[in-house]
This record gives C-alpha cells, structure tokens and sequence, in this order.
C-alpha cells in the first residue's frame, strides 16, 4: 500500500511541477528553468525545517515565496527575450541554480551530527514527517491538499479576467498590447505564479524524499515539467493531470521492466506525439472527443 | 622573474588554452546558428549528436584499431548522418510556424541519443585518441600542447572550409536564400526541405568535428559532457547573435577564455556558473549578441 502512497505522492509533486510550466505556457513562453525554482524551494523548504527548526507549513510557504522572488528577479531579464531565447535563457538558470546548490555546503551541528545542504554529497537530513511520525496517509493527504488548492486556484483564475489576459497574450501579443495591456507585466507575473507553484512542489518533494542532491534538478527534470502541459494540452488544468498519470503513472510504472531504458522511451514518446500532434495529446478536441465517448459531452458547457 | 610576472604567465597561459579550447565551442555555436539561420528553429539535439558521431568515431578506434584521423573522418561523417535522421524525425514534419514543438521533438531526441550512449558505455569515461599529444612546444616562457594546436588548426580549417561551402557554391547560395526568405526560394525553384535536410548534414559535420576535436583535446569521452556542451553552444550562439557566424566565432573565443580565466581565479567546481551568468550579463545589456540583428531576434 505505502508504495502507491509514494506514487500519488510523486504524481501529486509532478503535477504541481507541470503547473508551474503550464501557467507561463498559457502567454506562449516556455521555460526550461522550472527545475531550478523546483530546487529553490526544496533546498529553502529543507533548510527551513532542518537548520531553522520551523514547522512544515510556513517552511513551504516561505520556500514558495524564495522561488516565486527568485522567478520574479529572473523574469525581468529572461523576459526582454522571447520564445527560443528565453528558453535558452531559462536553461542557463537552470543549470546555474543546480551548480549553485553543487556549491552549497551549509552544516551545522545538532546534537552528535551535522545537518544540512553538503556540496556534491547532497542534503541528507530532512526528516520532519518522520520526526513528528506522520503517516503515509497522512503525508499523501498533505501533498494532494496543495494539488488540488492549486488546480482550484489556477481553474478560477481561467475563468477570471487573469487568465483570460494570459491566454490573449500568447494568442496575439500585438493585439494585446493594442488594447493597452503591458506584456512584461503579464509574462513576469504568469512567472512569478509559476516560480511559487514550482516552489511548492519541491518543499515537498524535498520532505517525501528526505534526501535531495544537485543531480535530482537537471534538464531532464525540467524537460518533464514541461513535457506535462505540453502532452496534456493547455485547454485546462486537468490535462496537466492527465498528463502526468499517463506518464508517471502508467508509462513509467508500466514501463518497469525495461529497467533504466525507460528514458528513451521518453525520448520517443516527446518526438512521436510532436510529429502527430504538435499542439498537445489532449488538446480541445480530443478532450471533445472524450467526453462524448464516455458519455460526459451532452450535459457539459462547451469550453471552446 | 618575480612573482608578479610568473603570475601573469601562468594567466595568460590559462587564458591562452582556453582561446585554443573555445575554437571547439565557436564550431559548436556555429552549428546551432547555421539550423537557426536556415529554419529560425534551436536543434537541442545538437551538441548530443556532435558526441555521439565521436562515439561512432570511437568505436571505430576501440574495435578495428583506426589511426586518430579516421576517427575523426569517421566521427564527422556519422554526425553528419545523425543530423539528417535528426532532421527528419523532429523537424520535417512538424509546421514550419510551430517552433516550440520542433524544440521539444529535439530535445526528445537529446534524451534519446543520450540514453542510448549511457546504455551502450555503461555511462562511464573512455579514452579518446589525439594526435601529436606528446609533443610540447615552448614558447619563451609559455608552453603550447601540440594536440591544442591540431585542435585548433582542424577547427580553423573546418570553419574556413563551411564559410568556403556557404559563399561559394551553389548549395550555400541556396542555403543562404532559404535562410532569408523560404517562400521566395521556393519560388525560384529551390527545395526547401532539401536544402535544409542538407544544412542539418552540413551542421552535422561541423559538430563531429567539433565533438571529436572536444574529445581529443579533453583526453576522455563521457556522456557527462553532453547537457554541459549543450547549454556551452547555446549560450556561445546566443552571446554571437543567433544566425551570425562570425558572431558563434568571436563568442566561442571569447567564452573559452573566461571560461579558463574563471577556472583559474576561482576553481573548476564554480566555473560554469560564471560562464552562465555571462549569458544573463548580456540578455540585460545586449540582447541581440555580438553581431546579432535585432530582427531576427524571436
């Protein structure tokens, strides 16, 4: 049972990581930096509980809000550049941020040991849920608690004026700076929003896995944030989700006995559903397509 | 001499290797300028494939014995056939408008060479062949390994050789009228997905010798290398100014000296992060790169 636990919680943590590159994704930028405002709030959230002795809860808001600072002082200047630059930009400050915590090295002594971020030996003492003895429930019902805040969150925003300002700015950005929007605003907050959901899911990915190093926090990490609302689409939230059940879920666990060849099968996934379906698996229509299949299609409002 | 002195030799000596060392990155950036001169797209899977034709080329060394310059014929060649193939499954096919999925199909493929060089290698290190590595020529009070010095007489040849196939010919003329504006090449009777095709073999050949040449002046091959030189072109393309050849060269010139200086002054673990925050130096003051347009900017 405790390992499905573990995989609701991994997909929870992913599905938080998809959002943060989802929101950004809806003004038609891509990041490739969501890794590294990942491992800001895992390191913040993790030194957080560990050196400063905080409970949980303001730890992983104060690390959102480390990573959401963070996503706002990168935004400016990532954000002069646009589409392919900035996702090389974003790169750059991905790979900057894991050197940078490759660096790191923050002990200090409790009791008989030393706690804390140790260079290339990564950060190893991050033990609050089993020092307070919660339950894998317990800690499952934690992570999804913020899931689905979250995706409530980010579904009201769509409906509000917020979203429908992010959509016009990666429909047209012309049109929209026409009616007298400021782009730069839009994009560095559509970024900010981003760097504290990113901050969220690494606080606790950083306190489920009790153990983080530089390694967790590469590209591939920030190739799947990305991969997540890209395979699922950007018509709504829940094809984030979708996205990462199939991958994570399905593709990953299915996938087990391929042992460490599962990556390429990565790969080949990202170039086949690109060549088929450039705009996403489930996209509008298939989600179209689905509903009517399983009957949900008649009742509902149509999104499109 | 004084210690001041001595000090200044042994920078300007760092320095120096790394003007050899970034002549690889200048061939590197080239590359991701010539595919973004030609489709406005980023071929992530660039620098992965420039390793892989060293792998090739290493194979060839490993299993039948070749001499250092079939390994590096062969790892240029097999670069070259990857950037088709690279070509053909990520961008061929995928709507000229839609560049950032032609972006993740080539960074599909970038996990997907990757993996299978872990797989094959079992991820670990394996020597690379270099050519006159035992020969050091003294300078006055500076050394220069001779094996830099080959380094940086193949790329210099191989970048003349490129700049020779893109003025010259026939192919490069039609490579650079697609570049410029692809509906009126088309018009004009050029095929456009051949000329690309050809610019992503051309590119490839350009990153086998680059990759070989990293190889074999590094001493060691390893797929660790591969997000790092990776993150190196695009960074050196971008400081150039996408699209601008002589931009990817003064860049990677440039990048592989600071990169050295910053080894020197502060240490091989916090080197790549200054090289990264040189990129973000130049996105807030100079946008555009070196020799970059500001039109061409996207």
């Amino acid at each position: 049972m405790s390992y499905y636990l573990g995989l609701a919680q991994l997909i929870g943590i992913h599905t938080l990581l998809g959002l943060s590159a989802y929101v950004l994704m809806l003004t038609g930028q891509l990041s490739l930096g969501q890794a590294g405002f990942f491992a800001i709030g895992a390191y913040s959230a993790g030194i957080l509980t560990v050196i400063f002795e905080l409970p949980i809860l303001p730890a992983l808001l104060a690390a959102a809000v480390i990573a959401a600072f963070f996503a706002f002082i990168v935004g400016f200047p990532a954000l002069r550049v646009k589409g392919l630059m900035l996702v090389v930009a974003t790169i750059a400050f991905g790979e900057f941020v894991r050197l940078f915590f490759f660096n790191l090295s923050w002990r200090v002594p409790r009791g008989d040991i030393e706690v804390g971020p140790d260079s290339t030996n990564g950060f190893r003492e991050i033990r609050y849920f089993v020092a307070n003895g919660w339950s894998p429930w317990e800690i499952t019902a934690f992570v999804w608690t913020f899931v689905i805040l979250v995706m409530a969150a980010l579904w009201w925003m769509d409906r509000s004026r917020a979203g429908a300002v992010l959509r016009a700015v990666g429909e047209d950005e012309l049109a929209t700076q026409s009616v007298g929007i400021n782009l730069t605003a839009v994009k560095v907050a559509a970024m900010t929003a981003g760097g504290f959901i990113a901050g969220i899911g690494g606080a606790l990915y950083a306190h489920t896995a009790t153990y983080i190093d530089h390694l967790t926090f590469t590209v591939l990490l920030a190739t799947f944030a990305v991969s997540y609302p890209i395979l699922g689409g950007l018509s709504s939230v829940f094809g984030t989700l979708v996205a990462v059940v199939f991958i994570q879920g399905v593709l990953v666990e299915e996938l087990r006995f391929l042992g460490d060849w599962r990556n390429i099968v990565f790969g080949l996934l990202i170039i086949m559903a690109m060549n088929l379906k450039p705009s996403g698996l489930f996209d509008a229509r298939t989600a179209q397509v689905l509903k009517r299949a399983v009957g949900l299609g008649g009742g509902e409002k149509s999104d499109a | 001499m004084s210690d001041f002195l001595l000090e200044f030799v042994e920078i300007t000596q760092t320095i120096g290797d790394g003007l050899f060392f970034g002549t690889t990155y200048a061939l590197i950036g080239i590359g991701f300028s010539l595919i973004f001169g030609a489709m406005r797209k980023l071929n992530m899977t660039y620098a992965a494939a420039a390793l892989a034709g060293a792998y090739v080329g290493l194979a060839a060394f490993t299993f039948v014995n070749a001499p250092a310059p079939v390994v590096f014929l062969i790892s240029a060649l097999a670069s070259g056939l990857i950037g088709g193939a690279v070509y053909i499954t990520c961008f061929r096919f995928i709507p000229i408008s839609n560049h950032l999925a032609a972006l993740m199909a080539s960074i599909g493929a970038l996990f997907f060479i990757d993996e299978i060089v872990v797989h094959t290698t079992d991820g670990s290190p394996l020597t690379f062949p270099a050519l006159f590595d035992d020969v050091m020529l003294e300078l006055g009070p500076y050394g220069i390994r001779s094996d830099l010095l080959f380094v940086l007489a193949v790329n210099i040849v191989s970048t003349i050789g490129l700049i020779y196939v893109l003025y010259r010919t026939r192919l490069g003329l039609a490579t650079r009228a697609v570049s410029q504006q692809d509906v009126a090449a088309q018009l004009c009777g050029i095929d456009v997905h051949r000329t690309n095709a050809i610019t992503f073999v051309l590119a490839g050949l350009i990153g086998g010798i680059a990759g070989s040449m990293t190889a074999s002046a590094v001493g060691v091959l390893s797929p660790l290398i591969t997000v790092p030189l990776t993150v190196k072109g695009l960074i050196v393309s971008v400081i150039g100014g996408l699209g601008s050849i002589p931009g990817a060269i003064a860049a990677g010139l440039l990048v592989g000296g600071l990169e050295n200086a910053f080894l020197y002054f502060r240490g091989v673990n916090e080197r790549d992060m200054y090289v990264l925050l040189l990129l973000f130096v130049f996105l807030v003051f100079r946008p555009d790169g070196l020799f970059g347009s500001a039109v061409d900017r996207d």
